[in-house]
């Protein structure tokens, strides 16, 4: 009968309203005003003649790296320990406000629970909700340093980076105008002129108007998915509320001073790197470089005491390593779309974006 | 206007039911228990138990928080799946259903009514929680400013202001599993297959969002957001995930609507 | 056979309710099969047939409750279910028996179906609601749950159902069921009445001396067929008349039937036969009209006395409703299917 036919109709329209909608929204939006054409030089140029601008934005970050996902919740959650890693696993979305280099703010927003960095002047704040606890540290007065943000790779901060170290070893090409949080960016596209790495090419979108980097994509070989990316999703560039930067922590919050970072490093986790540092050494250079990192430096990066072998409890940060691990011969290989890590028997860790064969060369030539 | 009179005798019927406030009290029954045992044991440490347990004795508001936490995956979900599975299929059991058609009431409009009166519990069950959750705290912690996710503080009315916000975040949460019920409710004649229906939807829903296998479902999923209350806790508030909560609810009101409404307009009543 | 034709004598605009060809399938089973009603306005309509012959199935299509697999219907002029909103607030239903909220009183219960009527104004509801439970002899029990309530209290309340509105057609299933015969008869009575205002009755029932006594016209369905409908007393007419003889003699008399062409049958249909004083009761049916070759009654009184049959009473039996009924569904009062 017709009428039952007709009755019928909404509920087959609707789903196909729906997914034409969301089809309509997934497509890469071209924006509505065409930017000009810009040579690879000039787009370079936008991005170096922008200066850290006041604004506040959402990003979304993803990371594809083939690493096993953490836990969320429940016990074993990310906390303390193994923070860090967890950031490289699955999404994240993060609010960041900035205002001047001297205000910033971080918030990591996590289910049923966020991690904040505050900067504010020279008062430097991290909270985390889940435990309800908070670290201060005063920056020391003068000199450029690195603001809390730096704990999530923010667009502008990873391109500046990436663009340090790879311009040279790149093909450096310009393709298709993107959106980006509603804004028309370029998209500055480095591909590696070396084979002899894991990367295919590193994506940065630009905003047509300022010469901010909005969104920076990598992806690797033999990869369709993005291994990593980081986007804006929302961002407006106006002056935050100054309220935004105020931080004291809450009433029964563990609080904990942290000593007074030296001129280059800022919490303790630079310091932690700084102390690294000291002995890396890097071979090749580019997209092929290869870092070594030098025996007894596992123990340091990640916080738990002991070798992989002498875990800890499981979702501990050694546990979680011995997991991720394989045996290679000379030691164990931590294997990831984007980096590979030969930590021999020795201690000593080779990292780099490379094959594995290019980490036991750089081994053996030491 | 009948149809609002209509309505109004359909809320009659739905809160004289003793069935009714039975869950309702069962749903305040959770606020109570947890300010009790909170009240009767030393200080709990942060990170054990559900979030925002440590935080019931510094301040009395956070016990309709986390009573509303606990009711999100299950009980609400078990209300909900009650009374929206009921819709249809109770009065066909009954054999009510014949004589509100032959009133007539209108196939599309009881339909709606219908639905209308399932919201109306969706916002009544997650409230009682909220409100009686904040007045058993009251009565049993002081009450003072409020530290949210992002380590700011609020006042005590803000805070209040909140609570509520995140039952309202819960009501519109609820909006699509009480659609799937309508739907299910208008299959059968058995009002018990449908609530049974419906819960299991909401579980099986639940279990998918946490398999990382099916990731790629996950947005799809109604109860994806149905935890991203906490945005509302955060400073400034994460307005982004109640639009895309209430989008996604939407979607599942037009898609589950419309097969309630295809299904119903069209299904001999023979109960 | 004697099925009168559909409504091709009465104009549809006198009809309240007219069927064309209705059918209703479920699964493999016809429940309805090509039923062409024709209820005039005014009439009070039995609509009969034993369980299982589609007679609430085809209430629920005129009710638009359920879709005919073919066919149509009008009630009240109109095309159902197109019309449905206009319909059905004139039309006052009780349909497979009552059914209401246990948790509720009575009254709260027609309230709630009041409301249900869109054209049923808010301001005059709880004196209609008043007006018809006092009209089922409910009015002590309107606060009273329904679940509270017996079989026949609940039967009431669902002709009070029907009776909240004045209503131009109304249609009860089976409205006697469940309750005493003084209910049986309070039933009656209020039909009547209720015909009396004007409305045409459309009454259902297996139970055909319950309705007998009230209806103008009648239909019998059998196995979801309409197998005779119209006035009642063409109904009767058209079923066979008997003689009922009474006599000492009885196999003489038997022989002078037989030489007649009468099949007598001593007992007979009605098991009225009894040995008595008076001698025995011989009952046989007399051929529908003067069918050629019938002896008309007289003839065969004068043919018996001429034999010497003693005849100690004779008399012509005009053929109840009843027999009719179980000749023409052939199967009593059994359940079909
Ligand atoms: N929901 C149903 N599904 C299948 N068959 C049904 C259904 N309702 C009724 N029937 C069948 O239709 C036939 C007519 O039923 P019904 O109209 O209720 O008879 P009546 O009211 O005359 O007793 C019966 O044989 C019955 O078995
Ligand atoms: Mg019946």
């Amino acid at each position: 009968m017709t009428r039952t036919w007709l009755r019928w109709l909404p509920a087959a329209t609707v789903p196909a309203v729906i997914a034409a909608g969301v089809l309509a929204g997934s497509l890469p939006a071209s924006a509505g005003d065409p930017l000009p054409a810009k040579s690879p030089e000039q787009v370079l140029e936008l991005i170096a003649q922008h200066r850290d601008p006041s604004f506040s934005g959402t990003l979304e970050q993803t990371s594809n790296l083939g690493l096993p996902d953490l836990p969320k919740t429940g016990p074993g959650s990310a906390s303390g320990d193994t923070a860090w890693l967890e950031l490289l696993t699955g999404p994240h979305t993060a609010r960041v406000y900035r205002d001047g280099a001297d205000n910033a703010r971080v918030q990591v927003l996590d289910r049923l629970a966020e991690r904040d960095v505050i900067r504010h002047g020279d008062q430097l704040w991290f909270y985390n909700s889940k435990d309800n606890t908070a670290a201060h540290a005063v920056l020391p007065a003068g000199g450029h340093h690195p603001s809390g943000q730096d704990s999530v790779p923010t667009p502008d901060r990873l391109a500046a980076k990436l663009l340090a170290a790879l311009d040279r070893s790149s093909n450096v090409s310009v393709g298709t105008d993107v959106e980006v949080a509603g804004r028309a960016a370029y998209q500055l596209v480095l591909t590696p002129r070396s084979s002899a790495t894991l990367l295919a090419s590193i994506s940065i979108s630009v905003d047509g108007q300022s010469g901010m980097p909005l969104g920076v994509e990598v992806k690797a070989r033999g990869q369709s998915d993005p291994a990593f990316s980081v986007a804006f999703t929302k961002l407006s560039l106006r002056a935050p509320d100054a309220a935004i930067f105020q931080f004291s922590p809450p009433p029964g919050a563990t609080v904990k001073e942290l000593p007074v970072p030296d001129h280059k490093a800022t919490g303790a986790k630079e310091k932690r790197g700084a102390a690294a540092k000291a002995k890396v050494k890097v071979s090749g250079t580019g997209w092929e470089s290869v870092v070594e990192l030098p025996a007894g430096s596992l123990a340091k990066a990640a916080p738990a005491k002991g070798a992989p072998e002498q875990q800890g409890g499981p979702g501990s940060a050694a546990s979680l390593l011995a997991q991720a691990t394989v045996p290679v011969p000379g030691g164990r290989l931590l294997s990831t779309a984007l980096v590979n890590v030969l930590i021999l028997d020795d201690g000593r860790i080779f990292a780099g974006s490379v094959p594995l064969e290019r980490l036991q060369a750089a081994a053996a030539a030491r | 206007m009948p149809g609002l009179r209509l309505l109004g005798s359909e809320l009659g019927v739905l809160f004289r039911r003793r069935r009714t406030w039975a869950m309702l009290l069962a749903l305040a029954a959770i606020p109570v228990l947890i300010a009790v045992a909170v009240r009767l044991s030393s200080a709990v440490p942060p990170g054990r138990g559900p979030a925002f347990l440590d935080r019931i004795s510094q301040n009395g508001l956070f016990a309709g928080v986390t009573a509303m936490l606990v009711a999100v995956p299950l009980f609400l979900p078990l209300t909900i799946g009650v009374v929206a599975g009921d819709t249809v299929a109770g009065e066909a059991g009954l054999g009510t259903l014949r004589y509100l058609l032959a009133a007539p009431a209108g196939r599309g409009r009881l339909l709606v009514v219908k639905f209308a009166g399932a919201v109306v519990f969706a916002v009544a069950a997650p409230f009682t929680v909220a409100l009686v959750g904040a007045g058993i705290g009251a009565a049993l912690f002081p009450v003072g400013p409020v530290t949210l996710l992002s380590g700011d503080s609020i006042g005590a009315a803000e805070a209040l202001a909140r609570l509520l916000l995140i039952a309202a975040y819960l009501a519109v949460s609820l909006v699509g599993l009480s659609a799937i019920g309508l739907f299910m409710s208008t299959l059968t004649d058995v009002p018990v297959g449908a609530m049974a229906a419906t819960v299991v939807f909401a579980v099986v829903s639940q279990v998918a969002d946490a398999l990382p296998q099916l990731e790629w479902l996950h947005p799809w999923l109604f109860t994806h957001r149905w935890l991203d209350f906490a945005d509302l806790l955060r400073q400034p508030i994460v307005w982004d995930s109640f639009a895309a909560n209430a989008l996604l609810q939407g979607g599942y009101l037009a898609v589950f609507g419309a097969l309630a409404y295809a299904r119903f307009t069209t299904k001999d009543v023979l109960s | 056979m004697t099925a009168l034709p559909p409504s091709a004598e009465l104009p549809s605009a006198e009809l309240s309710i007219e069927t064309r060809g209705l059918s209703k399938r479920f699964g493999r089973q016809m429940a309805v099969d090509g039923v062409d009603l024709a209820v005039p306005r005014g009439s009070v309509f039995g609509f009969l047939g034993p369980n299982g012959s589609g007679k609430t199935t085809t209430i629920r299509i005129m009710l638009g409750l359920a879709a005919a697999s073919s066919g149509s219907v009008r009630v009240l002029g109109e095309e159902m279910p197109r019309q449905l909103r206009t319909v059905l607030p004139r039309v006052g239903a009780l349909v497979e028996g009552p059914a209401f909220y246990p948790f509720l009183s009575g009254a709260a219960n027609l309230l709630r179906f009041d409301a249900a009527d869109p054209e049923a104004p808010a301001g005059t509801r709880r004196a209609r609601v008043r007006t018809a439970l006092e009209r089922v002899g409910l009015a002590h029990a309107a606060d009273k749950k329904v679940r509270a309530y017996s079989l026949g209290m609940k039967q009431r309340l669902g002709i009070a159902n029907a009776l909240l509105a004045p209503r131009e057609l109304l249609v009860l299933d089976e409205p006697t069921n469940g309750l005493d015969p003084q209910g049986t008869r309070e039933v009656r009575h209020l039909v009547r009445s209720l015909a009396a205002d004007g409305a045409t009755v459309f009454v259902s029932s297996h139970l055909l001396a319950e309705v007998e006594q009230i209806c103008t016209h009648a239909a019998i369905m059998s196995a979801g067929r309409l197998v005779a409908q119209g006035p009642l007393a063409e109904l009767r007419q058209a079923g066979q008349s008997r003689v009922r003889l009474l006599t000492p003699d009885a196999g003489a008399a038997a022989r002078v039937m037989a030489g007649l062409g009468l099949t007598p049958d001593g007992g007979g249909i009605s098991n009225g036969g009894s040995a008595g004083t008076w001698g025995e009761v011989l009952y046989a049916p007399l051929p529908a009209g003067s069918a050629a070759g019938a002896p008309s009654p007289e003839e065969l009184v004068a043919a018996l006395v001429a034999a010497d049959v003693r005849v100690r009473g004779f008399a012509v039996e005009q053929g109840s409703l009843e027999d009719r009924f179980v000749e023409l569904t052939g199967e009593g009062f059994d359940v079909a299917q």
